[in-house]
């Protein structure tokens, strides 16, 4: 298994070695293997198809120009998800900066209060509304770390590489994360239960 | 209590099997005899099932997605199409480049400017008395020439002082020996021989202005130096240590000091 690994990472860094030589057959083969991954990530981020494939996009072509900058031995996936994180919040800055003011001005309360009026008409579907405006009224960070352990299911250790901070921090980040998430839709849970 | 605190921290991390064995059996322990920590983790719970009943979506997102051919049409834009920035901006056009909007704020300025530089222009010349007759040549009023001849006569006056300043300082700061050597020298010979041409030069433009007291200290300044100059041969030291004195007592240095401030601050 660990001699399957080391091959799987030999492998990966041949082909980035490959894609460094400007080699398109190695290049499609990591876009395959990865797409998915950074497909999920995006989209966890957004919740949008068309942003999404727009940052797996430019993700890989970022992938492109930097991949003299990745050094052998490293994870690549981690690598990867690092560029795609970056470009995410870039996007959503440069894209969505709008609606990102205007939810900043939106208080905990006020996010509460429109998901209390909307929930007297179809409360099952206002939960699945309700639940991405919470997550994008979290910090960048906060968002991040969630959506890559919720929806990409990466391991604490894996986050702290991509987001190139502590793991205490990650695992501290998360927590808040969570409880800030329950503190905005708990009432609207309440009416539920 | 103390439990609990350490529980609630770690709650998040056992619900997404995030802790070792020993701290996960240490939570799952506490939850068994800790009601507020396991309605702690109830609601926590609920997070990770709304959280979770997203995943559908993105699921359904991830199937309309072609997989098989993204990496071929993400590769062709990065291989084939991905223009450098000199392409870029020939395939845009150069005029729809230079008129993007981005670019308003410089234009603005520039255009500031352009108008400005007219304005300050058109009052730099209005000021001016040239005026152009019919046939096409500039007409010069006597007195612009007037102001060009004063303010020549004023910079070579200037010039001249300068000169036969460091020429007198050479002779006043040198001792009586040494000031026979320097008058015999061909340097002190040929600086003398500059200065009273250039006085001569000069002459003619002090004599038509009114410069009355550059003019008298630049004819003291003559007669010196020709006085040394002819006389320089046969001066001993003594006598060289008089003429010294002399310039010490006029207070020629001063004076020359002086006169070339005024003419500094007198620019026409």
């Amino acid at each position: 298994m660990h001699t399957q690994n080391r091959n799987q990472i030999n492998e990966i860094n041949n082909l980035v070695g490959r894609v460094q030589n400007g080699d398109r057959e190695a290049f499609m083969v990591l876009t395959q293997l990865y797409q998915r991954k950074v497909f999920q990530l995006a989209y966890s981020y957004f919740r949008n198809k068309e942003d999404a494939m727009d940052v797996v996009q430019e993700t890989f072509l970022r992938f492109y120009q930097k991949a003299h900058m990745f050094q052998r031995g490293k994870n690549f996936q981690n690598w990867l998800l690092q560029l795609a994180k970056n470009i995410c919040i870039d996007y959503y800055r440069k894209h969505h900066k709008r609606d990102n003011e205007f939810r900043r001005e939106e208080n905990i309360e006020e996010v509460n209060q429109t998901s209390h009026e909307s929930s007297h008409h179809d409360p099952s579907s206002d939960l699945k509304e309700i639940f991405p405006r919470c997550l994008a009224k979290l910090s960048d960070k906060q968002r991040m770390i969630f959506v890559m352990k919720h929806y990409n299911q990466l391991h604490y250790s894996e986050i702290a590489q991509i987001l190139n901070i502590a793991l205490g921090t990650v695992k501290s980040l998360h927590f808040k994360a969570v409880r800030n998430l329950r503190t905005l839709i708990s009432p609207y849970m309440g009416r539920m239960g | 209590m103390k439990d609990c605190k350490k529980t609630n921290r770690n709650l998040v991390a056992f619900l997404y099997g995030e802790l070792n064995e020993f701290e996960k059996k240490q939570v799952e322990a506490h939850l068994k005899t800790c009601q507020k920590c396991k309605v702690e983790l109830l609601e926590l719970k609920e997070v990770y099932e709304v959280a979770d009943s997203l995943n559908a979506d993105m699921e359904k997102a991830i199937e309309s997605v072609d997989w098989e051919n993204l990496p071929t049409r993400i590769a062709d834009g990065v291989f084939d199409k991905e223009p450098s920035r000199e392409r870029q901006l020939s395939r845009v056009g150069l005029w729809p480049f230079l008129f993007q909007p981005r670019f308003r704020l410089a234009y603005a300025g520039l255009l500031l400017g352009i108008i400005v530089g007219a304005v300050v222009t058109f009052l730099i010349f209005r000021s001016l008395p040239l005026q152009v007759a019919e046939d096409g040549k500039i007409i010069v009023p006597q007195g612009f020439y007037d102001m060009m001849e004063l303010e020549m006569a004023r910079r070579d006056t200037i010039d001249y002082l300068d000169r036969s300043e460091y020429l007198l300082l050479d002779f006043v700061q040198s001792s009586p020996e040494k000031s026979v050597e320097f008058w015999q020298s061909d340097y002190a010979a040929q600086k003398t021989m500059d200065l009273l041409s250039k006085k001569k030069y000069i002459d003619s433009q002090l004599d038509k202005i009114k410069l009355a007291k550059a003019k008298t200290i630049c004819d003291q300044i003559e007669l010196l130096f020709f006085e040394l100059m002819q006389i320089s041969d046969e001066l001993s030291a003594e006598e060289l240590k008089k003429i010294q004195r002399f310039i010490q007592e006029r207070q020629l240095l001063l004076k020359i000091k002086l006169v070339r401030k005024e003419l500094q601050k007198s620019e026409v």
